[in-house]
């Protein structure tokens, strides 16, 4: 595997510097820097002239400024990066720092993101294969293939963001629309649920009902301004999260793991209120120790109370453990959602990617930071959620006409097991391949998201480079694209590697 | 394609009296069970063949793939719509030196009209002065927008055509003869892996310089690599199979092989992939007009015209809605265009449906 | 408690059969229509009994077991009763049917290749079924399946739980699949061709551990397959099917060696019988031969390699030599991985030598250029296995079998049309078929189409790989039949490829015999099939069954006496720990 690996690193880097030279050949032929001038009527015309063509040494050939480039760029390797300075003058290294930062969030966010809805929708529209939910799924699937970006982007800022910072001035939801969210939502439950017409129906009739109830609820207590979940909502959720993972492990039919996953939410229970009043203005330092505390928590009760099957044990209390803490977190988060609405008024940003002199405790940071993020983040992750769904469902279509599938049936495993245990691990295989590939099409679609939000990303970069003909913007973008795409390639490497035992040896 | 007949498979062949009209076997003998003449009475009694109908119709290949795709509803919905936005198009405002039916010049301002509102109305249906609107220099919306259409349509077509022509090429040679030209192709996929396609497409095309022509150009020697690494991977697997080994012993030459038997057995793959490739262009060519490197003023294409008027969004907002349509309109049924063919030529999945 | 051995049933009544079909019909729903796959099927399966359902492609015998564990597909209408442990099939729950399968009926697979997950261990996939039904769990799950894995006899069972499958063979993950299915000590195993895909002395030993398995845990077997001999080693009793009715049904021996159904007879007298020799099903091989005739092929040594990327070369054949007459068939026997086929190829030009002499009608193939190698292509005809595969399905036939002429440019186009004529005819296959396309005819006229193929430009030399062990045994026999017709007439010479040696001994003239690349035995067919002098060649000749249960009995105890000789062990379940009959 490691061999599999190395090699695969190796073309990697080669396929990057390749890129590297092409690119810059590309750029720097790509007009004429100094058209500007040539039309330009000041007095001082040549000695501007003389004076770019001396910055850009435009008097070398192309493979001496490339070379330049490559050996200010390969500092990089020792932490001293050299990118040199755009045609205006500006130190490219400190204008990459702060575009590269919200970027790269941007598109590892929505990469993450469409993976697993796209993955999660797939199976799910393929196991539901011809019923109302897989048709659905497929013309959304089909939509979202033929929105152009921009256009869509434009149309989510216009009713996503604006629409939603009028609404958030005086929330309050219409008895219509809370009904007509609850249908919608009772028939995606349904849908999914599948089964026979009586299953449907009861599982249409509990979700709508249920979602109603906690519409109105929440309209009625004004929960759109002061948000939060509270311990039972926590245990509840927390409950759910666990009996997921026990559907898609072992199953209700083990009793010591049952045991160890309720200890954990007990536990979880305990520390709480320990810990509640440290989570006012955490820091991500204590943030990040409570999550490994947790995943010790998780780690210790499966291993003592696990039996003979301690490894699934341990697995199901750290996801419910972990579960917990995500819960807690995210409560907390809510709990700030009123005071951040309060200081800026209009909460989803439609310009830029930071709120300038923006200054708050630990969860305002983070909703800032977040309301910046979600509509170039919803625009990336719908465009490329409907080719994971699309290769998902047929991979998982495939794979359950497989001989080895019908040999699993014949044991008397139930749907359940066949899907998550055998269907869906052979399934995951090829979409590792696309991985690459999609997050390559995201940075693309990153540099026309940006410029619509008006972000002054990477995207911005990348085209302030190109419309000057200055290749050292370009190619630093190039270089934090690209080198992130190659790290994408390898993560997708690895996971091909441990999912097929073939590759592996 | 089809294995319906390997045994223990146990796949259920119609019933019948399975005889075959064929000369009978020159073996004489006796009657007694097991000598040949009553052998070969019994296998013609109990043959599992397939019974040679000759009296029915001959369908080939191509013939089942048009019967399933003409059953495919959406797939032909898709192909009206394509169709007809293509006619009303190249129509309305005419092509090059034809002169259309709708009057109006999309390059020539007018005084603006009730702020410009659409004057189209479904009910009664009416298409009025301007019916899609006008621009604030008082130009046609309609003529604009059909004049986008032309050019992106123009553009997606070119791209798909030219692209799977040496995408079919270079993926069927590097299927084939592997060596350096599956060296070469497969080092230019991982290369968009690293350098995302619009990016290394905004960068060609401002090379390009702004014509319809010249992007086409400069699109198709971008986007040819997908088709290129599917066709490999159809080839590949051809490659293998027993008629293409059954051609080389006899002796056909490469070229024979590559043109007679593989690439015709291929045609799915391409046709549908260039389809998608067409939807695809579609979709680039107007992210790179909305950025600024595609086609330029005074000429027009959809995506210039959202990238232009975007700003209008609040006071004017038929601008945006208009070209918007069109191209996920356009996109929308060349994809479903794509996916009807699919079925039509690899009816695996669909098979247990019914 | 769960410790982990089967349990004996004891056995109740004689009478109580474990599977039984009553009036089973099966009708799938399809694009073309109504399909009628099952019409009327009633069958008993005892404890202890193999019942085996013979019957060729479309008889319906794998659909009418599918009924039993109810997995066929979703446009399947199934009328009658399928009774599994005094338990109806088609009118309990899913749930209950789910407890059913695996527990109280199991199923083994034809094809071990594809029937394991291939990104799970061994031993998740059988400690799986065993945990679901209770048997076991966690560790002693894991200790059980070491002990199935000893009882089906794969070394080194520790180690083999914690392997995928990819890294077992063949018949050892069929053994794999064998004690899945015995795992939760089912009453009743359905094993569908379960040898099938196995070569000939690896179905040997299947069949053995079969059959010590139904003895030693009183199971009731469902044996489906096409294979005569194997009916005769394996089954008590026979049923035999044709296009979904149940044509005959008694004991092997009633059935086999006195078969009351037209069908039957015909399907036996199909079935070339191994030691027969000549003039089976109506084929005469002449063996008045010249023997001072030309050599068509002359191997000197021949080597040839696969290259490995980043591993020394792979050698598939090694220092072989034999020599192909004027007008001779030689036989090339031997299992997968033997190189056969690949010396085929080599024949045909297709994978250069990597040392050695290969004379191909008096020139060294391995020093021609293109033009020269053309020439010699011509005069060489060549059918390979599958029927599926070996015809372009985008050209009409007509087109497929002239194509030699056009390649070489032979002829104008009213004398290819004449001469594909000429060959349908040859072939016994209609005019009407010039304009029709592969997929529209099936798999023996198929088969018929790449023989009218090769002969096309009157071959000096046939190159037929495994022509006929795809098809069915009724249509393998009209095949063999005009081939050697067309042999006769012809006079060409013909290096036949195969790993069934009864098809050997109806056709050639010589055999050689290959394992791993080399040759083991060469000579006279006479020679090598009744009197073989290798050790292997005596193996390989015991392993094949013949479809006479008398003397397919008697050649299994030689055949185990053989084994015994040589020092090797007899497949066979070995019952761990079982040896105080604690049981669980």
């Amino acid at each position: 595997m490691l061999q599999f690996i190395l090699r695969r690193i190796g073309i990697s880097l080669f396929v990057l510097w390749a890129g590297s030279v092409l690119l810059y050949i590309l750029t720097i032929n790509s007009g004429d820097p100094l058209e500007d001038l040539r039309e330009s009527r000041a007095e001082n015309r040549d000695q501007l002239i003389a004076s770019r063509v001396e910055a850009m040494n435009l008097d070398e050939p192309w493979y001496v400024r490339y070379w330049m480039w490559f050996t200010g760029a390969s500092k990089c390797l020792v932490l001293q990066c050299d990118l040199g300075t755009s045609r205006g003058g500006g130190d490219i290294n400190s204008m990459l720092v702060q575009a590269a930062g919200s970027s790269l969030r941007l598109v590892t966010l929505a990469t993450a993101l469409a993976i697993v809805l796209g993955v999660t929708m797939g199976v799910l529209s393929a196991i539901r294969q011809y019923s109302g939910f897989d048709y659905a799924v497929t013309f959304a699937a089909f939509i979202f293939f033929s929105l152009p970006v921009f256009w869509a982007a434009v149309l989510l800022k216009q009713y996503g963001a604006i629409g939603f910072n009028d609404w958030i001035a005086d929330p309050t939801v219409s008895t219509v629309t809370t009904l007509l969210i609850a249908l919608v939502f009772g028939l995606t439950v349904s849908a999914v649920a599948g089964g026979d017409m009586q299953r449907r129906l009861i599982s249409f009739g509990a979700t709508t009902v249920v979602l109603f109830a906690v519409v109105t609820y929440f309209d009625s207590v004004g929960w759109w301004l002061r948000p939060a979940l509270g311990l039972p909502l926590i245990l509840l959720l927390s409950l759910a999260a666990f009996g997921l993972l026990l559907m898609l492990t072992s199953g209700l039919r083990n009793r010591k793991v049952i045991t160890a996953g309720l200890v954990t939410i007990a536990i979880g229970t305990v520390l709480y209120f320990v810990v509640g009043p440290m989570m006012e203005d955490p820091s991500w330092g204590l943030v990040f120790a409570l999550a490994a505390i947790s995943v010790v928590v998780g780690v210790g009760v499966g291993f003592a109370l696990g039996g003979y099957e301690r490894r699934t044990a341990v697995w199901v209390s750290v996801g419910t453990a972990l579960a917990f803490g995500g819960f807690v977190f995210f409560d907390e988060l809510l709990r700030n959602w009123g005071t951040f609405v309060d200081k800026t008024g209009r909460p989803i940003s439609t310009i830029g990617s930071g709120t300038p002199g923006f200054s708050g405790n630990f969860w305002e940071q983070i909703w800032n930071w977040g309301t910046q993020l979600i509509l170039p983040t919803i625009v990336l992750t719908v465009i490329s959620l409907a080719s994971y769904s699309r290769y998902t469902r047929s991979s998982m279509l495939e794979t359950t006409q497989q001989d080895y599938i019908r040999t699993a049936r014949s044991k008397g495993l139930s749907d359940r097991v066949i899907n998550t245990r055998h269907a869906l691990r052979n399934a995951l295989i090829p979409i590792t391949t696309i991985v690459a590939f999609d997050f390559a099409s995201l940075i693309g679609g990153a540099v026309v998201t940006e410029r619509v939000f008006g972000w002054s990303g990477m995207g911005a970069m990348f085209q302030a480079g190109l419309d000057t003909v200055d290749p050292n913007p370009v190619m630093a973008f190039y270089l934090v694209t690209g080198t992130a795409a190659v790290l994408m390639n390898m993560l997708a490497d690895i996971a091909y590697a441990s999912l097929d035992p073939r590759i592996r040896r | 394609m089809n294995d319906n007949d390997r045994p223990d498979q146990d796949r259920p062949h119609l019933p019948g009296s399975g005889e075959e009209r064929l000369s009978p076997s020159p073996y004489p003998g006796s009657a007694d069970p097991g000598s040949p003449q009553r052998v070969d009475e019994l296998e013609k009694r109990f043959s599992v063949e397939k019974q040679l109908d000759l009296s029915e119709k001959s369908y080939s290949q191509g013939q089942l793939v048009r019967r399933r795709f003409f059953r495919h509803k959406g797939a032909l919905i898709s192909l009206g719509v394509l169709v007809g936005i293509l006619v009303l198009s190249v129509t309305s405002i005419g092509w090059g030196p034809v002169p259309g039916w709708w009057g109006k010049s999309y390059l020539t301002g007018a005084t603006v009209l009730d702020g410009g509102r659409p004057t189209l109305s479904l009910w009664p249906p009416s298409l009025g002065e301007h019916p899609f609107g006008q621009d604030n220099t008082g130009k046609d919306y309609f003529a604009l927008t059909m004049r986008g259409a032309q050019q992106s349509l123009t553009i997606a077509f070119t791209v798909g055509i030219l692209s799977t022509l040496i995408g079919t090429l270079v993926g069927a040679a590097a299927g084939y003869y592997r060596g350096w030209v599956e060296a070469v192709l497969m080092r230019m996929t991982d290369l968009f892996i690293v350098i995302p396609l619009l990016v290394l497409a905004a960068v060609v095309a401002k090379i390009a310089g702004g014509g319809i022509w010249a992007l086409a150009l400069a699109l198709s020697i971008l986007v040819w690599t997908g088709l290129a690494r599917l066709v490999r991977g159809e080839v590949l697997s051809l490659r293998e199979r027993e008629f293409v080994t059954a051609a080389e012993a006899i002796g056909s030459s490469s070229g024979r092989i590559i043109f007679k038997h593989i690439l015709p057995n291929t045609i799915g793959t391409i046709i549908v992939s260039a389809t998608l490739t067409i939807a695809a262009a579609i979709l680039l060519e107007s992210a790179l007009s909305f950025l600024g490197y595609g086609i330029l003023p005074p000429e027009t294409s959809l995506g210039l015209l959202i990238s232009q008027y975007q700003t209008a969004f609040t006071s004017r907002p038929w601008l945006f809605w208009w070209p918007g349509m069109f191209i996920l309109a356009i996109a929308l049924s060349v994809n479903f265009l794509g996916d009807g063919l699919r079925d039509a030529f690899d009816p695996r999945q669909n098979r247990s449906a019914d | 408690m769960a410790t982990a051995v089967p349990e004996i049933p004891t056995v109740t009544s004689d009478t109580g059969a474990v599977l039984s079909f009553e009036d089973v019909d099966v009708r799938f729903k399809t694009e073309f229509g109504s399909v009628h796959a099952v019409k009327g099927v009633s069958l008993d399966v005892k404890p202890g009994e193999v019942v085996a359902v013979v019957g060729e492609s479309g008889s319906g015998k794998s659909v009418t077991a599918m009924t039993a564990m109810r997995l066929l597909p979703k446009n399947a209408r199934i009328n009658g009763h399928v009774v599994v442990n005094g338990k109806d099939v088609g009118s309990i729950s899913e749930r209950a049917m789910r407890k059913l399968r695996g527990n109280d009926i199991a199923m083994v697979f034809q094809e071990p290749m594809t029937a394991l997950n291939p990104v799970l261990t061994i031993g998740m996939q059988l400690t799986e079924s065993m945990e679901l039904h209770g048997l076991a769990v966690g560790r002693d799950a894991e200790k059980r399946a070491i002990e199935l894995l000893e009882m089906v006899g794969i070394p080194e069972p520790e180690r083999r739980v914690k392997q995928y499958p990819h890294e077992l063979s063949g018949g050892q993950r069929q053994r794999v699949v064998i004690a899945m299915a015995i795992s939760c000590d089912p009453r009743v195993i359905i094993a569908d061709e379960p040898t099938t895909a196995l070569d000939v002395t690896v179905q040997a030993d299947i069949l053995d551990l079969l059959r010590s398995l139904k003895d030693k845990l009183n199971t009731g077997i469902l044996l489906i397959t096409h294979n005569m001999g194997v009916v005769a080693d394996m089954s008590d009793r026979v049923a035999v099917m044709f296009k979904g009715e149940l044509v005959e049904q008694g004991t092997a021996q009633e059935v086999l060696l006195n078969p009351q159904h037209d069908y039957t007879k015909m399907l036996l007298a199909s079935v070339p019988r191994l030691g027969a020799g000549r003039g089976q099903m109506g084929i005469h091989v002449k063996d008045d031969l010249d023997e001072t005739g030309d050599l068509a092929i002359d191997l000197r040594n021949l080597v040839i390699e696969y290259q490995r990327l980043g591993k020394p070369p792979f050698r598939a054949v090694d220092d072989v030599s034999f020599q192909v007459r004027q007008g001779e068939i030689v036989g090339l026997v031997g299992e997968s991985g033997s190189g056969k086929s690949t010396i085929g190829r080599c024949a045909l030009g297709l994978i250069p030598a990597a040392g050695g002499e290969f004379q191909l009608l008096g020139q060294d193939i391995t020093q021609l250029n293109r033009s020269q190698l053309k020439a010699v292509r011509r005069r060489i005809g060549v059918i390979f296995q599958d029927p599926a595969a070996s015809l372009n399905p985008r050209m009409p036939i007509g087109e497929c079998i002239a194509e030699p002429m056009v390649v070489h440019k032979v002829g104008d186009r009213q004398s290819r049309q004449d001469k594909v004529y000429e060959l349908l005819e040859a072939v016994q296959l209609p005019r009407e078929v010039y304009n029709r396309y592969p997929h529209e005819v099936s798999g023996g006229q198929r088969q018929r189409i790449s023989v009218a193929r090769a002969l096309t430009l009157d071959p000096e030399l046939l190159v037929a790989d495994e022509p006929t062990s795809a098809l069915d045994v009724s249509v393998q026999a009209k095949v063999l039949r005009i081939f050697s017709e067309l042999q006769e007439h012809y006079k060409f010479a013909c290096l036949f490829i195969s790993h069934d040696l009864s098809v050997i001994d109806l056709l050639a003239h010589k055999v050689v015999v290959l394992q791993n690349g080399r040759v083991v035995e060469a000579g006279p067919r006479e020679e090598i099939l009744h009197n073989p002098q290798e050790e292997y060649t005596q193996r390989l000749l015991a392993a094949a069954p013949v479809p006479n249960p008398v003397e397919q009995r008697q050649r299994r105890e030689e055949r185990h006496d053989l084994l015994l000789a040589l020092g090797d062990e007899i497949s066979e379940l070995k019952l761990v720990g079982h040896e105080d009959g604690s049981g669980r």
